[in-house]
């Protein structure tokens, strides 16, 4: 079969950490091929070296029997590879077919020609016809429903004449299950052109339902490239490919008593994220909830922290049902989340550590309600700042001038000085280096002797790692909720990745 | 040679800046520099500082009023109808503060509460406030009984031998400073402006310092303009008009030199921005020479808020390790 792209010894170092090493890849023409890995693992590092928005540092990329250098996206969509991005950029106030043709309007190109809207709209015809699609070009995007904007960029994706490769970034992330499937067949009609696909996504069912081969990277790896149809349904195999062999070592030893019941949740939903979800947390323990990215986690940690009110169900704070208006409620209550973007969410970078560290609680620190005792907050701060071990200890310093992982101590060190009872921690550990990773495991296993905490991650090592009670969130519901003692990893993992079915078949 | 401590910087550049501009206008008039000017710039001041410091409030929250010069002007006007009606003067001001308050209080909840954009709709309701200034008169200026209610004496009354104009000024910025640098709101005001998201995470109630805010800024921006009018001796429609470059320069130029919106960076900016409108006065340059120059300030403030200039700029005086949390004053 025809190759429609190869890539051999590919590498890419940002800083100390090698991204990719070494890696080789092939894509024939006609096939879907589906790229695995956890987050971290490279993929997007190499579809984004494949579509010009990075530079490898090493290695070769043959398109259509050539070997080419590619520099920026342009010279990517000339050598033919043209992809989609996860939220793709299309102009509100543009029609859809001005939006396929954007910059590409006339021949040549040039910036103040004009061109025929008449001429532009047939030949968007022609080429949703070509692919064996019925959607309404003419109409402005902001009319335009999730599937149908989906589609606009697939079409803008595959106007150019020479496409030979698309790449798709996990498309179906927002949609329903009725759109996937016309997104399906146009990639089923995009395949049968001769069109090679490179498929982005954390959904196992997708790969077992629209493509041919796929390839599972880790740690900037490429582990194993294998037909769909030889692997087992569950996704068990492929569950084992991601994960690799465990990182027990940065995770506490395990040392639990478990106490009274401090937050639970009687089967609480919201709107169409997730739906039926139950829970309790006790004081002493940790609960771990894998999911991945749509799978309802976000919402769920809104939800647990007053952020977002549940559509249904109820919330229980020590045996009594609260309604958590807001993220102020739920401190009062206790309740302290370390959210899991911490630049948007979590800092406020140019004020320092004792700002930050303080602003939770400030009334700790008042007098008469709101004067500042300043020593105090100072000194407060500058001795929960060496609890957490921050690096280096300035409680003066901006906490935007601080590594990743620092931040994240600087927004426990926040929570701590709420003096809450409950911890949530939404992907602790996201853009945080090995060493500082351990640290933060080792407060949250430390916080938990005194309190109730809840680990919520798209990471399933972490989870597994951390938690003494496991809960896994796929497509909005619970399908695993066990003693971490009683699982593998595995099961986790195509819990989370598969749902139901998959541990069914396991 | 011993460095200076990274806080003292920014205030030695400003010393030194204005004391430039100071010998230059001292040595272009005689006038300039004779003590009723000096204590002229300073009661000038004043009700461009009241309003420059409501100002701060909104800029602090990372929102924009445009509409406060026209809400100061019905202020004006409310307080005028009321001491030509025959109320006492005390309940003229508080209407008139009342007024703007209001004002500012439908601005807060439209941009805090409903998400409207905050330029568009602050000229929006500003120019209502503009309009309805001119239902109590036609638009005619107001001084019946100004002589006669005492009113004048918001301008003319000492106060241990200090004009009160100054006076309250020194009032205003110290209750100001406390608020913003001694208390747990002022943390909250920005906390707010600079990650509303985590603020509220924080049990911030973001929406309320928003409120706040845009509700300081016109209830100050109107008794600016009351100060005005009493040292004017008559209510006009017009007497706010002339707020929003000065406030903007105090702001912004103080913003520029000690790296974030502050009670004190307001206040010195206030200081540089009158002695240049009074100045020009002095040497009797147009007016519109004056407020080309005044906007010429603005954007040269801005420019130098950039960090990429700032750190550039900054790089000469200290040591890039200062830099860091330096300049707040």
């Amino acid at each position: 079969m025809e190759i429609a792209l190869s890539a051999r010894g590919i590498c890419k170092r940002f800083a100390a950490i090698d991204a990719l090493r070494d890696v080789d890849f092939d894509l024939r023409a006609g096939e879907v091929h589906a790229l695995l890995g956890v987050n971290g693992a490279g993929k997007s590092v190499f579809v984004k070296i494949l579509s010009g928005l990075l530079r490898k540092d090493a290695g070769q990329i043959v398109v259509a029997g050539a070997e080419i250098e590619i520099g920026d996206p342009h010279q990517a969509e000339l050598s033919g590879i043209a992809s989609v991005q996860q939220r793709p950029e299309l102009v509100d106030d543009l029609l859809g077919y001005e939006n396929i043709y954007l910059g590409h309007e006339a021949p040549g190109g040039a910036e103040f020609q004009s061109f025929d809207r008449g001429a532009l709209e047939r030949r968007a015809l022609s080429l949703s016809e070509r692919v064996g699609l019925k959607v309404d070009v003419a109409r402005p995007l902001r009319a335009m429903t999730a599937i149908e904007r989906e589609l606009i960029a697939i079409l803008q994706a595959l106007s150019s004449e020479t496409i030979r490769v698309l790449i798709l970034d996990e498309p179906t992330s927002v949609l329903t299950e009725a759109e996937k499937g016309v997104l399906f067949s146009l990639i089923r009609n995009v395949k049968a052109k001769g069109v090679g696909v490179i498929y982005i996504t954390h959904r196992l069912d997708e790969v077992f339902e629209i493509a041919d081969r796929f390839t599972v990277f880790r740690g900037g790896r490429v582990v194993a490239t294998d037909v769909v149809g030889r692997v087992n349904r569950s996704g068990e195999r492929i569950a084992e490919l991601m994960l690799g062999a465990s990182l027990g070592e940065v995770y506490p030893a395990k040392v639990t008593r478990p106490g009274d019941v401090l937050l639970s949740a009687e089967s609480i939903s919201y709107g169409g994220a997730f739906t039926d979800v139950s829970f309790a947390v006790r004081r002493g323990e940790v609960l771990g909830i894998f999911g991945l990215l749509g799978s309802g986690l976000d919402e769920l940690s809104k939800v647990m922290y007053g952020d977002l009110s549940p559509s249904d169900g109820r919330l229980l704070v020590k045996g009594d049902a609260v309604r958590l208006r807001n993220p102020k409620a739920a401190l009062r209550r206790g309740i302290f989340m370390v959210p899991g973007d911490r630049w948007a969410e979590g800092l406020t970078p140019t004020q320092d550590v004792a700002f930050n560290i303080t602003l939770a609680n400030l009334s700790r620190v008042s007098l008469f309600g709101g004067l500042l005792r300043r020593r105090l907050a100072r000194k407060t701060s500058a001795k929960l700042a060496a609890l957490v071990d921050l690096q280096p200890p300035d409680t003066w310093r901006a906490a935007a001038t601080f590594s990743g992982g620092n931040q994240q101590k600087v927004v426990i060190a926040k929570g701590l000085f709420t003096e809450a009872e409950i911890y949530i921690f939404v992907e602790p550990t996201v853009g945080v280096d090995i060493g500082a990773r351990a640290k933060i495991y080792a407060l949250i296993r430390e916080l938990a002797a005194t309190s109730a905490v809840v680990v919520m991650s798209s990471d399933c090592d972490e989870v597994f790692g951390l938690s003494d009670v496991i809960l896994a969130l796929h497509k909005g519901r619970l399908t695993l909720d066990a003693p971490t003692a009683q699982v593998s990893r595995e099961e986790v993992m195509v819990a989370g990745l598969v749902g139901q079915a998959g541990r069914q078949a396991l | 040679m011993k460095s200076l401590s990274p806080r003292l910087v920014p205030l030695t550049i400003f010393v030194a800046i204005y004391a430039i501009i100071f010998v230059v206008f001292a040595s272009m008039s005689s006038a300039f520099i004779r003590p009723t000017n000096i204590v002229e710039i300073l009661r000038g001041m004043s009700a461009n500082g009241i309003a420059a410091l409501g100002l701060t409030f909104v800029i602090i929250t990372r929102q924009s009023d445009m509409g406060f010069p026209w809400v100061a002007s019905l202020g004006a006007m409310t307080m005028g109808h009321f001491i030509a009606s025959g109320y006492d003067v005390p309940v003229a001001i508080f209407m008139g503060v009342l007024v703007g308050l209001a004002w500012g209080a439908v601005n807060g909840i439209a941009i805090g509460l409903f998400k409207l954009p905050d330029m568009i709709t602050t000229i929006a309701t500003g120019s209502i406030a503009f309009a309805l200034g001119y239902l109590y008169s036609n638009g005619d200026s107001i001084y019946d009984n100004f002589m006669t209610s005492g009113i004048l004496r918001l301008n003319d009354a000492r106060f241990l031998g200090v004009r009160l104009p100054i006076v309250l000024l020194a009032a205003f910025f110290l209750v100001g400073w406390f608020i913003l640098d001694r208390t747990r709101f002022g943390r909250a005001f920005y906390a707010t402006g600079e990650n509303r998201r985590s603020a509220r995470l924080s049990g911030i109630p973001v929406q309320i310092y928003v409120i706040v805010a845009f509700c300081l800024c016109s209830a100050f921006a109107s008794f600016g303009a009351i100060l005005s009018s009493a040292s004017a001796g008559m209510a006009d429609v017009r007497t706010g008009i002339n707020f929003l470059m000065p406030a903007y320069v105090s702001v912004f130029l103080g913003n520029a030199m000690f790296g974030r919106p502050s009670a004190g960076a307001t206040l010195l900016g206030a200081l540089f921005t009158e002695t240049m409108i009074d100045g020009f006065t002095v040497l009797n340059v147009p007016f519109y020479y004056g407020d080309a120059i005044e906007s010429v300030v603005l954007v040269l403030a801005l420019l130098s808020s950039k960090p990429e200039l700032r750190d550039a700029f900054r790089g000469l005086f200290i040591p890039a390790r200062s830099m860091v949390g330096g300049g707040r004053l």
